[in-house]
């Protein structure tokens, strides 16, 4: 087989792309491991999640379209792998905590604390492990969109590929998981 | 005005997120100008989501990453 043959050119490119996607794949890492950690419970469910992911996009990498958003398509994998595998409890409506205002957190901080000065970081009035417990105790649903707007630096359009569900959807889950949030964190802060 | 803080507290979100129109980010942004109400909150607001972002960001393991990368196929 001769470098002029087509058949040989063809396979040798194809060969480029994969490696190049494959790199381009793994250098995303990272950021969609910030992701994928907290749309699940636990360290182990993400590692396990990112493998399972990885070795889907490499084996179907001819499916993205280059040009498009790779980070994205991962997430989507990474979000349906996740559904697949019924890691998701769905709560039902009822059972979802009720939210209060957008400045309901401020407003119980400033209660509490006096009025939060100019100079003030927010670090001062809440923990880290406050923010991590009061996120994990978002329902899944609010939450998803929470992580990949708020964590994964995603679009409302991004997001709402990534979970099929409409632009709208992502907007009114984000707003009332961004106050059930605020709510818990209060909780979490203010005793 | 009580009506103009409702109205920034509706537009405060999507102005964090970038997801106004041009028209509707000058209005919140001439709103949070002249109300110190509504300022001080935007900048909580601000920085709250930073600061879940940065604390919510931990990094991957690196023996995690080498598994990954042990999953290619095309070399």
């Amino acid at each position: 087989m001769s470098e002029s043959d087509p058949e040989a050119r063809r396979i040798a490119g194809e060969a480029r792309d994969r490696v190049r996607f494959e790199e381009d794949a793994l250098a995303l890492a990272d950021q969609v491991y910030r992701v994928a950690r907290h749309l699940v419970g636990s360290r182990e469910e993400a590692e396990d999640l990112m493998q399972e992911t990885y070795a889907r996009a490499f084996r179907s990498w001819r499916s993205f379209q280059p040009g498009t958003n790779l980070r994205a398509w991962l997430l989507r994998i990474l979000t349906n792998l996740n559904i697949d595998r019924g890691r998701r409890v769905q709560r039902t409506p009822d059972m979802q905590p009720l939210e209060a205002g957008d400045y309901y957190l401020v407003d119980r901080l400033e209660e509490n604390g006096g009025p939060i000065s100019a100079e003030e970081r927010v670090d001062e009035r809440l923990s880290q492990d406050n923010i991590v417990s009061a996120l994990s105790n978002v329902p899944h649903d609010f939450r998803d969109v929470i992580v990949l707007v708020d964590i994964g630096d995603f679009s409302y359009q991004d997001a709402a590929q990534i979970l099929d569900i409409p632009i709208g959807t992502v907007m009114s889950r984000l707003h009332r998981g961004r106050r059930i949030l605020k709510k818990q964190l209060a909780e979490e802060a203010v005793t | 005005m009580i009506a103009d803080c409702d109205k920034c507290e509706e537009l405060l979100q999507p102005y964090l997120d970038r997801e106004l129109t041009d028209g509707e980010r000058q209005e919140a942004e001439a709103h949070l100008a002249g109300c110190a109400y509504c300022a001080r909150r935007y900048r909580f607001e601000a920085e709250l989501r930073m600061y879940v972002r940065q604390t919510a960001g931990e990094p991957m393991p690196p023996e995690l990453k080498e598994k990954l990368a042990n999953l290619r196929i095309g070399l």
